[in-house]
């Protein structure tokens, strides 16, 4: 249990923050604006495109916070809408949908990677998924939800999810020995 | 010797795609200042308090006419609810359908799907010529 | 003699339903509640032409691969799909598997492709119903040692357009070129 005032409780920053309390709604952005903000670069390929919607998550987020009932609800919530509304706005401009990532996009993912080859071409090819697949991919491998979890967040059946991932994995693994990144005998 | 080989040179034991995937996909901080702009946007978005001064009626309103008013905003509130009763009635009626609807359409995709899986598998077959020894495709 | 006239004519109102024509391409597909038990997963879809036309207007035009679909099942009647997957080899009876292949001696059917991996003990078996040129009904009996899978697709098929969606629907198509280079060197390295 915290005692240090300037470090609260965590769900006492989420009470604040319903109560109206700006430095506590700031601080819960800072706490998830990785985790967003990656969903929307990851889906839309795009920093600007990324930002924009980030912010519009959070600011739909504030609008909300009365519904949001414990941090791991927020969590859901987050990671929810910023799937959802990135699909959205492929949807709204499917010319967009498999854009080249902006180089600059992965620069702070790389500087501390191993491997940073591995990296961009994984991304890169991960940004070549259509939309819905991608989301799928995005909420079990960066944010690290179980099957059931990605399925409530973008209201599809268990069986699809499974389904786009077992899909997903082949196809990349089959784009990755194309591209020459591992041997085949590597991946199960 | 290029940059490629020697990665996979110096690479640890295999890794499975899985967790290849994750590491290449942690989350990435957002621009510098984010927060600062999306509480600026935030603080641009607040409707400012508007205090009026509402003068109050010199005579107070007679009291004979307080019981008409009353019934009639009694007759008044009693139609728009019924009307916001009958409003929210279409609305879940409407939900409920667009809830099929897209639940039909979900089950649609998944059928075709399944069937662009195994129209695969019997692509493949046929067009994949035989490796010898290890399976047989006749068609 | 009336009587009798009158019995067989209600006998025979009484049996219409009977003789009532099954649409064309389609099949008598089971339920089969008892594997839908035992299996880990179950995909069960069953769109009719109404089902079917409803599906179609919450497609999102779009989005491209709904669009496709949207494109796709205009002119069909019906989908069925039955796909059951186990957590052991052969955990379904093949007799269910042959009750739905013997419907497809019938006139009409005929065997587009018949796929069979020694290997990976797969047989997926294609066939299309052809009526007057037409193709107006596609089934495929997909059978693996843990998934069996049954689609019935009812309606007039256009053969572009299903060609169309091999490979698409959730992945781009696989690249395959360098795989066999590999999985030679595989079976050398066994031998």
């Amino acid at each position: 249990m915290s005692l240090n005032p300037a470090q609260p409780m965590p769900d006492a920053l989420l009470l604040r923050a319903r109560a109206g309390d700006r430095d506590a709604f700031a601080a819960l952005v800072r706490q998830h604006q990785a985790s967003v903000f990656s969903i929307g670069l990851r889906m839309l390929n795009r920093r600007d495109a990324a930002e924009d919607l980030a912010q519009d998550v959070f600011l739909q987020l504030y609008r909300k916070l009365d519904s949001i009932e414990t941090l791991e609800h927020l969590g859901f919530w987050l990671r929810r809408v910023a799937a959802n509304l990135a699909i959205d706005w492929l949807r709204r401009a499917p010319h967009t949908a498999t854009q080249p990532l902006d180089d600059s996009v992965e620069a702070a993912a790389l500087e501390r990677d191993t491997d940073p080859l591995m990296t961009r071409e994984l991304a890169r090819l991960l940004g070549e998924l259509p939309p819905a697949p991608r989301a799928v991919m995005l909420l079990r491998y960066q944010e690290d939800c179980d099957v059931a979890e990605v399925a409530a967040a973008l209201d599809m059946p268990v069986n699809t999810v499974k389904s786009h991932i077992k899909r997903s994995l082949t196809a990349l693994r089959g784009r990755m020995i194309g591209a020459k990144l591992v041997d085949c005998e590597e991946l199960p | 010797m290029n940059d490629l080989e020697e990665r996979l040179r110096r690479a640890p034991r295999p890794e499975d795609a899985e967790e290849r995937l994750r590491r290449a996909l942690r989350p990435v901080d957002a621009p510098e200042g984010f927060t600062e702009r999306l509480m600026s946007a935030l603080q641009a978005r607040e409707p400012r308090a508007v205090v009026a001064v509402v003068p109050t009626a010199a005579r107070p309103t007679p009291r004979r006419f307080w019981m008409p008013a009353a019934m009639a905003a009694s007759l008044l509130a009693a139609v728009l609810l019924g009307q916001y009763n009958a409003q929210l009635r279409d609305e879940a009626r409407v939900a409920r359908e667009n809830a099929a609807g897209l639940a039909a359409s979900r089950e649609l995709m998944q059928a075709l799907r399944v069937t662009s899986q195994k129209l695969d598998i019997a692509y493949q077959a046929v067009t994949k010529p035989p490796v010898t020894g290890a399976e047989e495709n006749r068609s | 003699m009336n009587a009798r006239i009158a019995l067989c004519f209600t006998a025979l109102l009484l049996a219409a339903p009977a003789f009532a024509e099954q649409p064309r391409g389609l099949l008598r597909l089971p339920e089969f509640p008892a594997l839908a038990e035992k299996a880990s997963e179950s995909v069960v879809v069953t769109l009719d032409s109404n089902l079917l036309g409803i599906a179609s207007r919450f497609l999102d035009a779009s989005d491209p691969e709904q669009a496709s679909a949207k494109k796709l099942v205009s002119s069909l009647t019906g989908i069925y799909v039955r796909s059951y997957t186990f957590d052991t080899d052969f955990a379904y009876p093949k007799a269910d598997v042959e009750s739905v292949r013997r419907q497809l001696s019938a006139p009409g059917w005929s065997r587009m492709v018949e796929a069979h991996s020694k290997k990976e003990n797969t047989d997926v078996d294609v066939f299309m119903l052809v009526d007057n040129g037409k193709a107006m009904g596609l089934a495929i009996i997909a059978s693996e040692p843990r998934e069996f899978t049954i689609v019935n697709i009812v309606g007039s098929i256009d053969l572009e357009q299903l060609h169309e969606i091999e490979g698409k629907f959730g992945v781009p198509e696989l690249e395959i070129e360098s795989a066999p280079k590999k999985e030679e060197k595989k079976s050398v390295k066994k031998n």
